[in-house]
């Protein structure tokens, strides 16, 4: 039943207008990004060399293209996870799951994984750019697919913050406007520096700190911890939104 | 009627409060294989919320729902498969084709996937929409909308079919045609549909239920006391004289 909702939920997002002139203006950015990080690198090797463990080219591409990439990621997410519930609310669609053998934890998963899989081609675009290297040059597969881990689980998290968002109100842009409200502390948590030891513990909770391990090459599980857990306590406040729906009736905030 | 004594459909004092109003107030109906119970009652007399209720979309503040011998509030996901719902607003999606759509609803109501393509050529048949089945939802008119909001709520032959308004946005014709529908449902089920029309419920009901201000003020056989059921709905219609009612 997941996998229907799913289908469903990227059908809806592939026959939009709106999704494709996102795609092609990202695709953009990605190439233009891209050979900026190749320029950059072909100016920086003679200077990189002379270091005792210069990164290579996936090293470098990683850590200054992928690594860039991570924010769009993080407005990616709910932009694509914006009309998940809102427009159900707002086309008067919700009876046809409510009155169906759907349980509120399916949708949920349904609609998320369903908004995943166009971030998932993104990322997989994404990486393909400096895996296109790999024609060339000798890349390291593992650096790369880790950086790509990076931009999906970002992407999943944020998504995740969308999706539960967007079944609190049936204004999708209400729902972009506090979920990217949301991202954007979770961002700015980790660049201010803190001496109070409890917004230092805050600071825990920030996108960056856990982060860069993924587009330095090494991977924390606490790290990945984090980002699962963000996502799956976000699903779950969608869970707890859609179950308080049929008490209160109400679709129509 | 069937001789199976379980009534497919079983709600007992059913009560949904908004604050400290009672919108629907101990509701209890029971309803057997062949029963086509039409729920009448003036707008805000609290057909919808009832019919929501019966479809699992709200949840009650009391009482129990059974549907063919399933709990809905207890087994919620076997009871949904037996249950078929319009809501008064057809939940249908405008950018989707009215084949994608009720392949859609059938995979939904766990049709099984070998059987999705007859069940699908059957409604298409049965609520007239094979000239339209390649055409998106949003090209539609609003019966044709009507009409694929009907074959949702009945392409899995649920045993409990809720219609809310089903004639809304039909021309005569149409509404000739969905009386017949209805009454061939309910063969092998049994059908709610609220309505604030006497007229419609009079001319296919077996069974006629009168709601007023969250209550049942009548629930009987649509052949016992007509005279009693019409000298009833003048009343409540003069009480309400701001409702346009036939």
């Amino acid at each position: 039943m997941i996998g229907t909702i799913a289908k469903f939920e990227s059908g809806t997002l592939l026959r939009s207008p709106q999704t494709w002139a996102i795609c092609a203006v990202i695709a953009a950015i990605f190439g233009y990004l891209f050979l900026q990080s190749l320029e950059d690198f072909l100016k920086v090797q003679p200077s990189l060399a002379l270091q005792d463990h210069p990164p290579g080219l996936t090293g470098y591409l990683s850590a200054r293209f992928l690594a860039t990439l991570a924010p769009l990621f993080s407005v990616l997410g709910p932009l694509f996870a914006m009309r998940s519930f809102s427009d159900e609310f707002r086309h008067q669609t919700m009876a046809l799951w409510q009155s169906s053998p759907v349980s509120n934890t399916s949708l949920v998963l349904g609609k998320f994984f369903g908004v995943l899989i166009p971030l998932t081609l993104l990322a997989f675009l994404a990486a393909l750019m400096p895996a296109a290297m790999g024609l060339i040059v000798n890349i390291d597969l593992a650096t790369l697919l880790l950086a790509a881990l990076g931009l999906l689980l970002v992407a999943a998290s944020c998504a995740a913050i969308g999706v539960y968002f967007s079944s609190l109100t049936k204004q999708a842009m209400i729902a972009i406007v506090a979920s990217l409200g949301v991202v954007t502390l979770l961002w700015l948590l980790g660049g201010a520096s803190f001496t109070n030891p409890a917004m230092l513990a805050l600071q825990q909770f920030s996108i960056t700190s856990h982060l860069s391990g993924f587009f330095q090459g090494y991977l924390q599980s606490k790290d990945l911890l984090y980002f699962v857990l963000l996502t799956v306590l976000f699903l779950a406040l969608t869970v707890i939104r859609l179950g308080s729906l049929r008490n209160s009736g109400n679709h129509n905030a | 009627m069937s001789s199976d004594p379980t009534p497919l459909l079983q709600a007992s004092a059913l009560t949904r409060m908004v604050d400290t109003t009672a919108v629907v107030d101990n509701v209890s109906l029971s309803l057997q294989r062949g029963d086509i119970l039409g729920l009448l009652g003036l707008n805000g007399a609290g057909k919808s919320t009832t019919l929501k209720m019966l479809a699992g979309v709200l949840t009650p503040d009391a009482g129990q729902i059974s549907i063919a011998g399933h709990s809905l509030l207890d087994d919620p996901m076997a009871a949904k498969q037996q249950i078929g719902f319009l809501p008064d607003q057809p939940p249908v999606y405008p950018d989707m084709s009215v084949a994608g759509f009720l392949k859609l609803s059938a995979q939904l109501r766990r049709v099984p996937s070998n059987n999705i393509e007859k069940q699908l050529h059957t409604i298409v048949e049965r609520c007239e929409l094979g000239s339209v089945t390649k055409k998106r939802i949003g090209n539609l008119s609003k019966g044709y909308q009507q009409r694929v909001g009907l074959a949702q709520a009945l392409i899995h032959k649920p045993a409990v079919a809720l219609l809310d308004e089903p004639s809304n946005g039909l021309d005569p014709q149409q509404m000739q045609s969905m009386r017949t529908l209805i009454t061939e449902v309910a063969e092998n089920s049994c059908v709610i549909f609220s309505t604030h029309l006497l007229s419609e419920v009079t001319a296919i009901c077996n069974r006629i239920a009168v709601m007023h201000e969250g209550k049942l003020v009548h629930n009987q056989r649509s052949d016992e006391n007509p005279e009693q059921l019409q000298s009833l709905f003048n009343q409540l219609v003069q009480k309400d004289s701001g409702n346009t009612v036939t």
